[in-house]
């Protein structure tokens, strides 16, 4: 581990984390012009044209308004529950394998930022540690209201981490590693010569189990009951002024991407395109690794894209769920049919490949 | 990773008590039902790291197999130990051990 | 002294650090925090002894189960603005601080000189996942399958522990 490999882990970080924190604009952009869409009004329009310069505009509200701090909040756990809500939100992305690997100065370099081996059980670990920044968050802002919709959100994230992680450990077991990047390179070719061989095609109800509750997971319509804008006043982010709160939306926005990314990464084939395999396209790109790596980074966020546009058509189509039914929807119907995916899997998978 | 000198061994094994400690010495001087809990915890974690330290050394994947089991039921005596607080919360309207003196003398 | 020894050495003054700010914490809220940060660094410990797979289980139970579980009580009980409870009298803790240096002192002796307990080989890890999900299967399959209904004895118990109860108890608890 020497100073390039640091340099270039380094270049890495910076480049995958600020391509993701620069959704968070255009995702706020995607979700005002999509409600307007779906809802059949113009939208934000005044700002820009088509209102792009909208999340500027946002942005530069939130540094200049007031942060307003109510009486009698825990002062440590009110200011760092926004970044204890962000900070597991970024390191998630550590583990997501944006593309194959770039050859630069000779050395192989893997566009991931960590190559972990237990890559999966990483992702799910981290991501349940943002159930604490949502939990000291409607605590600590001494207010009855905020507190219900934190300790409602947090029951919700846990329940549903649970379908979460049955749901992928159900496609593990074709993969056979918890290694992300593996698992996107197992992805290439195709199943009986017609199909992708991607994880959709193997286990498209698995797909929609992990889909679900990932919805759950992310606080999204329908399971948008913690925050919502007529029943809790916000809820947990209730008394959180400009950018605190700017840091919450943030990282619900960021936990967004990375669920689609994992989305992409176990069920979509990662940075694959269908029917293409890689050594084809790097003949097409005159065996440069670079541009391959390049054209599947593209590839990558284009499916994220594609993701996060699915997420906003929902919000904005569906009605919520009572948080009773949401639960009920948890314990009652998602663990039994994640865990009879899981069961269907490794049968079909013994009488297919007898392992 | 690198090879492990004999050095952090012994660190491992202070770490290791030291916690063990910790979590006794917070176990038995707090009057506050769910702190006590949350020291019992802290006692497990030492207890952890005895077993990993010793998988390690032997090189067999036993040790790492029991702390998978020892964080597993950690969590499950855990819950049933804060499922217990809340029915002497109902009960007394705290949770001080100060106030459980009934079988007291 | 490798990069390894130094994170050794780090986390584990960070995990002492936190576990002494969880026994002295003034409110059980923060009590929680810092045993949130205790179990993190327990899973750094994890992964310097070269057990990734240790360390991601670290944090998804351990962390992301048992201290949100531990939180919720606290909240719900809204112990969060108490005091915590104090702290026993300075005799009693000092013969329980005393007496339990002791013992750990005992303890480390008896640790480094068994017989039983093999010399250092600096070995490099135990084996990995693999050997240890086939372990699991094998040699640990009765302690496995004992422990799955271990769990839901103890989800059944919580639940009947936990429940209000019917009529007019349920109706005193309300402040």
């Amino acid at each position: 581990m020497d100073w390039l490999d640091l340099g270039l882990t380094f270049v890495k970080t910076l480049a995958i984390l600020l391509t993701v924190v620069n959704t968070v604009p255009i995702m706020s952009w995607v979700e005002r012009r999509g409600a307007a869409l779906i809802q059949d009004r113009p939208g934000p329009n005044r700002v820009g044209p088509l209102g792009l310069i909208q999340p500027i505009a946002d942005f530069v509200k939130f540094i200049w308004k007031e942060d307003p701090t109510p009486a009698n909040v825990s002062g440590v756990l009110y200011t760092i529950a926004p970044f204890l809500s962000l900070l597991p939100a970024c390191l998630v992305l550590a583990a997501l394998p944006v593309g194959d690997h770039l050859v630069v100065m000779g050395r192989e370099v893997r566009m991931q930022i960590a190559d972990l081996d237990v890559g999966l059980l990483y992702v799910l670990a981290i991501s349940s540690l943002g159930i604490y920044g949502i939990l000291f968050g409607g605590w600590a802002s001494n207010n009855k209201f905020s507190l219900l919709g934190g300790l409602r959100s947090a029951s919700q994230m846990i329940s549903y981490e649970i379908p979460l992680a049955i749901a992928a450990t159900g496609m593990v077991l074709f993969y056979g590693t918890l290694n992300l990047r593996e698992i996107v390179l197992w992805q290439e070719g195709t199943l009986l010569g017609v199909l992708p061989r991607w994880g959709v095609v193997l286990q498209p109800f698995g797909f929609l189990l992990f889909l679900i509750a990932a919805f759950a997971e992310t606080n999204r319509l329908p399971f948008d009951l913690p925050e919502t804008e007529a029943e809790l006043v916000a809820g947990y982010h209730t008394e959180y002024g400009s950018m605190k709160f700017a840091t919450f939306m943030m990282a619900e926005y960021m936990n967004l991407t990375t669920i689609s990314g994992m989305m992409v990464t176990l069920y979509f084939g990662g940075w694959h395109i269908p029917w293409i395999g890689d050594s084809q396209l790097l003949a097409w790109f005159g065996g440069s690794r670079n541009i391959l790596g390049l054209f599947q980074f593209v590839v990558f966020f284009t499916k994220v894209t594609a993701f996060l546009f699915l997420f906003v058509w929902v919000r904005w189509t569906v009605p919520r769920f009572r948080f009773d039914q949401l639960m009920r929807l948890a314990w009652g119907r998602l663990i039994p049919l994640t865990l009879l995916n899981l069961v269907v899997s490794a049968v079909v998978l013994y009488l297919v490949e007898g392992r | 990773m690198g090879a492990i000198g004999t050095g952090a061994l012994y660190w491992t094994h202070y770490i290791a008590i030291s916690l063990i400690a910790l979590g006794l010495i917070g176990f038995l001087i707090r009057r506050n039902a769910v702190v006590v809990l949350m020291c019992l915890e802290l006692m497990l974690q030492g207890v952890n790291l005895l077993f990993l330290e010793a998988s390690v050394r032997t090189g067999t994947p036993d040790g790492i197999l029991m702390v998978v089991l020892i964080i597993t039921v950690g969590a499950a005596e855990a819950a049933v130990g804060l499922g217990i607080i809340l029915n002497l919360f109902r009960l007394k309207g705290t949770v001080e051990l100060d106030a459980f003196r009934s079988l007291q003398g | 002294m490798s990069p390894n020894e130094w994170m050794i050495a780090g986390m584990g003054i960070f995990v002492l650090v936190c576990a002494v700010a969880v026994i002295f914490s003034r409110s059980p809220i923060y009590g929680a925090f810092g045993l949130v940060l205790c179990f993190f660094g327990m899973a750094g410990l994890f992964l310097a002894w070269s057990s990734p797979f240790l360390a991601m289980i670290q944090v998804l139970i351990s962390t992301g189960a048992v201290v949100v579980l531990f939180v919720f009580v606290v909240m719900l009980l809204n112990l969060g603005h108490g005091s915590g409870g104090g702290v026993a009298g300075w005799v009693t803790v000092l013969f329980a601080s005393g007496g339990i240096w002791t013992l750990s002192l005992v303890l480390l002796r008896a640790l480094n000189r068994s017989p039983f307990y093999p010399a250092p080989s600096g070995a490099q890890g135990a084996g990995g996942l693999r050997a240890f999900s086939k372990l699991l299967f094998t040699d640990y399959l009765w302690p496995f399958e004992v422990l799955s209904v271990f769990l839901l004895a103890v989800v059944v118990a919580t639940y009947v522990v936990a429940r209000p109860e019917a009529g007019n108890v349920a109706r005193k608890e309300n402040r």
